[in-house]
């Protein structure tokens, strides 16, 4: 009887981890990427590593910088307009559209980061002054900015601070990234952020790639994190960009793996996809991801391996 | 402490805390790290060695040691990626050992007869093969000039052990079993272990015993560094203090470097001293050099970290208290204090032919109070292909001002023939 009753039990633990299981399965079946091209201009694909990417996803254009040129290329990975390399702006570190259109550049020069105003053109109109820092964020120098709903967002790699301003440049919030994780006896050098991006809920989502971690940073103010270092998928190595599809999927960059990999909105491992290979599907050290209003996935590389695009889909 | 900082991150149960416990903010401390920044063992691996994915091990290296987008020296970043690398711009980092990038700055100049010159970029320094970053094999120097050590093998675990058992215990011996390393041994802050701990070795250095293909390292060499070492020495110095030891697990600078190119050491090879004292004279002469002409310095105020030398001390603690980056100790040689290989090269790459720490291309690094870049109307032709600016990079950012008008080579420092 007893006996009986124990297997009867074990029985349903069976069929209830089978039937997890084949939930998971289903789900990693409802997501697929398929590679699209990569970013082209008249002479073919873009042969240059890693570099800045940044998106208009109203008009689904995309900004790619690299060595202070601006390439702008439309919906279907063609470039269409450059820029940049006359101005006196120092080293521009990225590019961003505003809600009119506009383009906002991140440059560096003599020290300082300063954002200017351009015109559809990229043509300088002015400065855009960080106003009203507060006193830990007064020598805050940006390395990378996005514009999201009307605001920008400016992230510092090395100093592990992130800042998000109104358009013209009114402080709304900040953080120092670096005190909001349990401190041991470690040196804030010793770790990078990865760069930023925010995703439809206005999280700010990143990786710390020393930590091993991904973390979601709410505007409420809340992080969480997640990520276990090992190369099983689902795992990561040395991580880069993040990035979150119209589903509310997280898609995390792997360098060392070669590959992105996806978790759904609960953080459930989903699949990784592109690996390390010659192929137009594969990836080399992919480090930064964009994704634009049509889940269209933009990935930099190494090996002067351009910029891939990826379609997701969910059927 | 740590559990009550950790529940702001909030009660979801994807927030896993791993990576996050102690000492997870350095990645090596010293020794080996976690395995999974290096190896990924469950990937489907197209080519490549030791599950090691990057194309090469250097890649796998410089996928935390580059960092694109870098706006200046940032920690432990030793290149600059290409992307941020424009035609008139300087490679950003500027820690001891120098920014590989250098490698990738080609400059073209007339000659004196007027033909167009090309200094090529790989001239520059240790031309390690990192194919997913753009660094290749040096073409010219097929082996370690001097020596048989292949270019074409040349990788940052040919000179850095990457799983360092190298340890250094209180006894200050280096050895590659024994008390657990607990952290870098690096940093002025961070040399001295307490019994029944160690600190890594200095800088991960290959050690006694470490093979790469045909040559063996017989030792780890002795120096400290201050904790914040890639800076700009604008105002500042950064002062990384070499010593010489011979016991306990070490070897010398000379002999170190010399484990590749043993022909550039060895006694008879017509080759420059090394490891050897300044004598009373030198050490005088670098004691009071300030600029070409103007000897009328003092040994607390000497030093330059363009021309370092090695202290003639094993023990750390001494070394550290020189191993500072705010010009409180700049005291100069003694007459035993030596002249090594880093005098007068860089370990990785510098902004000059050879990875020398100057240029030693023309007789003046100055000329008329100005660098000698191809905007300074006096220089003619001698600004092989630079700007001001870009020398005054080269020179990890001091202005011209901390030389003489007519600055000569820095040979002078420790010859004073000029
Ligand atoms: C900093 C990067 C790095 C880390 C961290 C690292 N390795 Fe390695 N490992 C390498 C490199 C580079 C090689 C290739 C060595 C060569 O080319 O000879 C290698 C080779 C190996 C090899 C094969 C050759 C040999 O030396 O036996 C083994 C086994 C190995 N690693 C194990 C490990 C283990 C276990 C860990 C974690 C405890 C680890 N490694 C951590 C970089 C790393
Ligand atoms: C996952 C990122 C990562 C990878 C991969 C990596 N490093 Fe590092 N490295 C770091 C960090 C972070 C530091 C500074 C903190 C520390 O020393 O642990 C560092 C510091 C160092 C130092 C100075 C350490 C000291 O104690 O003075 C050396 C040398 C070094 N790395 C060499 C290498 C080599 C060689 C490889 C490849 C075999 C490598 N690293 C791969 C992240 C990395
Ligand atoms: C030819 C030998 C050699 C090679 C190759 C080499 N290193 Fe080094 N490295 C050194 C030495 C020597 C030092 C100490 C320099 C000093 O303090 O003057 C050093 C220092 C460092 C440091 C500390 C910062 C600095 O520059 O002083 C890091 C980080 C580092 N190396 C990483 C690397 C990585 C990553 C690679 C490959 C891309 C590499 N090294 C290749 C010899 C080498
Ligand atoms: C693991 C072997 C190895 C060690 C250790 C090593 N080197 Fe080299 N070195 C090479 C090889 C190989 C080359 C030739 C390839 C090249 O020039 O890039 C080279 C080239 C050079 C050059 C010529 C650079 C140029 O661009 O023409 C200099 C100078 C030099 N080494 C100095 C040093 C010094 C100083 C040290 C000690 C800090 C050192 N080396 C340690 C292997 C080594
Ligand atoms: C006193 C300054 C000085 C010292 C000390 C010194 N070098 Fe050099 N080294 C130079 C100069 C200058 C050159 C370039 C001109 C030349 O070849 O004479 C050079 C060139 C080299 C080259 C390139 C040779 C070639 O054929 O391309 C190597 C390799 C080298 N040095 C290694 C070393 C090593 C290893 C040590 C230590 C054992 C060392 N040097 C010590 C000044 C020095
Ligand atoms: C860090 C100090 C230092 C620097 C820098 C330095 N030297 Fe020397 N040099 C020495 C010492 C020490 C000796 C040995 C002196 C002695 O034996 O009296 C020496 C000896 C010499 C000798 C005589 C060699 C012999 O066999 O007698 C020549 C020539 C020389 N150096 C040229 C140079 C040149 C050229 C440079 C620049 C590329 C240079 N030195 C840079 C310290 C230095």
């Amino acid at each position: 009887m007893k006996a009986n009753a124990i297997k009867h039990i074990r029985i349903i633990i069976l069929s209830l981890s089978l039937l997890i299981v084949s939930a998971g399965m289903s789900m990693a079946g409802t997501f697929k990427a398929s590679h699209l091209y990569n970013l082209s201009d008249f002479t073919g694909p873009l042969t240059y590593s890693w570099g800045a990417l940044s998106v208009d996803a109203t008009r689904n254009e995309v900004y790619f910088i690299y060595q202070n040129l601006v390439k702008v290329f439309n919906e279907n990975g063609m470039e269409i307009f450059q820029f940049g390399d006359d101005l006196q702006l120092g080293q521009v570190l990225g590019a961003a559209v505003d809600k009119n259109g506009d383009i906002v550049l991140l440059a560096y020069l003599e020290g300082r980061s300063t954002i200017i105003k351009c015109n559809y053109r990229g043509e300088p109109l002015g400065e855009i002054k960080l106003q009203r820092l507060p006193k830990d964020f007064a020598d805050f120098n940006a390395s990378q900015m996005v514009s999201r709903d009307g605001l920008l967002y400016l992230a510092s790699h090395s100093e592990k601070k992130l800042v998000v301003a109104e358009a013209d440049g009114t402080f709304v919030r900040g953080y120092d990234v670096f005190d909001m994780l349990p401190h041991m006896d470690k040196e804030r050098n010793d770790i990078d952020l990865s760069t930023i991006s925010v995703d439809q809920h206005n999280n700010i989502l990143f990786t710390i790639p020393v930590l091993f971690s991904a973390f979601i940073l709410s505007p409420e103010g809340k992080l969480t994190s997640f990520g276990r270092p090992g190369g099983a998928p689902g795992r990561f190595n040395v991580v880069g960009g993040m990035v979150s599809d119209s589903q509310g999927n997280y898609l995390v960059a792997d360098m060392l793996k070669s590959a992105v990999i996806v978790f759904d909105k609960d953080l459930n491992f989903v699949k990784e996809f592109g690996y390390r290979g010659a192929q137009p599907g594969n990836l080399i050290g992919p480090r930064d991801l964009v994704i634009d209003g049509r889940d269209r996935l933009y990935v930099t590389q190494g090996r002067a391996r351009g910029v891939s695009v990826f379609q997701l889909a969910y059927d | 402490m740590k559990t009550l900082k950790l529940s702001l991150f909030g009660t979801a149960a994807a927030v896993v805390a791993i990576g996050l416990g102690a000492n997870a903010y350095a990645f090596h401390s010293g020794g080996v790290a976690e395995c999974d920044g290096c190896h990924s063992m469950h990937t489907p691996a197209a080519g490549g060695s030791f599950l090691l994915q990057g194309s090469d091990q250097s890649s796998t290296c410089l996928n935390c040691h580059e960092h694109a987008g870098d706006t200046g020296p940032s920690s432990y970043h030793i290149s600059t990626a290409e992307t941020q690398l424009g035609a008139g711009v300087s490679p950003l980092q500027r820690t001891p050992g120098g920014d590989f990038a250098w490698l990738k700055k080609t400059y073209s100049y007339l000659d004196r007869s007027g033909a167009t010159v090309t200094e090529d970029g790989q001239v520059h320094g240790h031309n390690i093969v990192a194919a997913d970053q753009g660094y290749a094999a040096d073409s010219v120097n097929t082996t370690a000039p001097g020596g048989t050590f292949p270019a074409s093998q040349l990788a940052c675990n040919s000179c850095h052990d990457p799983h360092n058992p190298n340890r250094r215990g209180v006894d200050g011996n280096i050895s590659r079993t024994g008390a657990p390393i607990v952290r870098s041994g690096s940093y002025n802050n961070s040399v001295a272990p307490v019994a029944g701990q160690a600190v890594g070795a200095f800088r991960l250095l290959a050690g006694a015993g470490y093979t790469k293909g045909s040559v063996t390292f017989l030792g780890n060499p002795a120096a400290v560094t201050p904790s914040s070492y890639n800076r700009t020495e604008a105002t500042t110095q950064t002062r990384t203090a070499y010593g010489v030891s011979t016991s306990g697990g070490h070897e010398t600078w000379g002999q170190w470097c010399s484990t590749c190119h043993p022909d550039m050491h060895s006694t008879g090879n017509y080759a420059h001293p090394i490891d050897q004292g300044m004598g009373s004279s030198l050490a005088a002469n670098y004691q009071t050099y300030v600029a070409s002409g103007n000897m009328t310095g003092s040994s607390a105020t000497s030093f330059t970290s363009l021309v370092p030398f090695a202290q003639n001390t094993g023990d750390y603690a001494t070394l550290a208290l020189s191993a500072q980056n705010n010009n409180s100790v700049l005291t100069g040689p003694g007459s035993t204090d030596q002249v090594m290989c880093l005098s007068c090269h860089r370990a990785h790459a510098s902004g000059f032919a050879e990875m020398l720490r100057w240029n030693n291309e023309y007789e003046f690094l100055t000329i008329n109070g100005a660098y000698i870049g191809s905007d300074n109307s006096t220089s003619g032709n001698a600004h092989l292909g630079r700007t001001s600016a870009e020398w005054q990079s080269a020179y990890y950012d001091r202005p011209a001002t901390t030389f003489a008008t007519y600055q000569r080579v820095l040979c002078n420092k420790c010859h004073a023939k000029d």
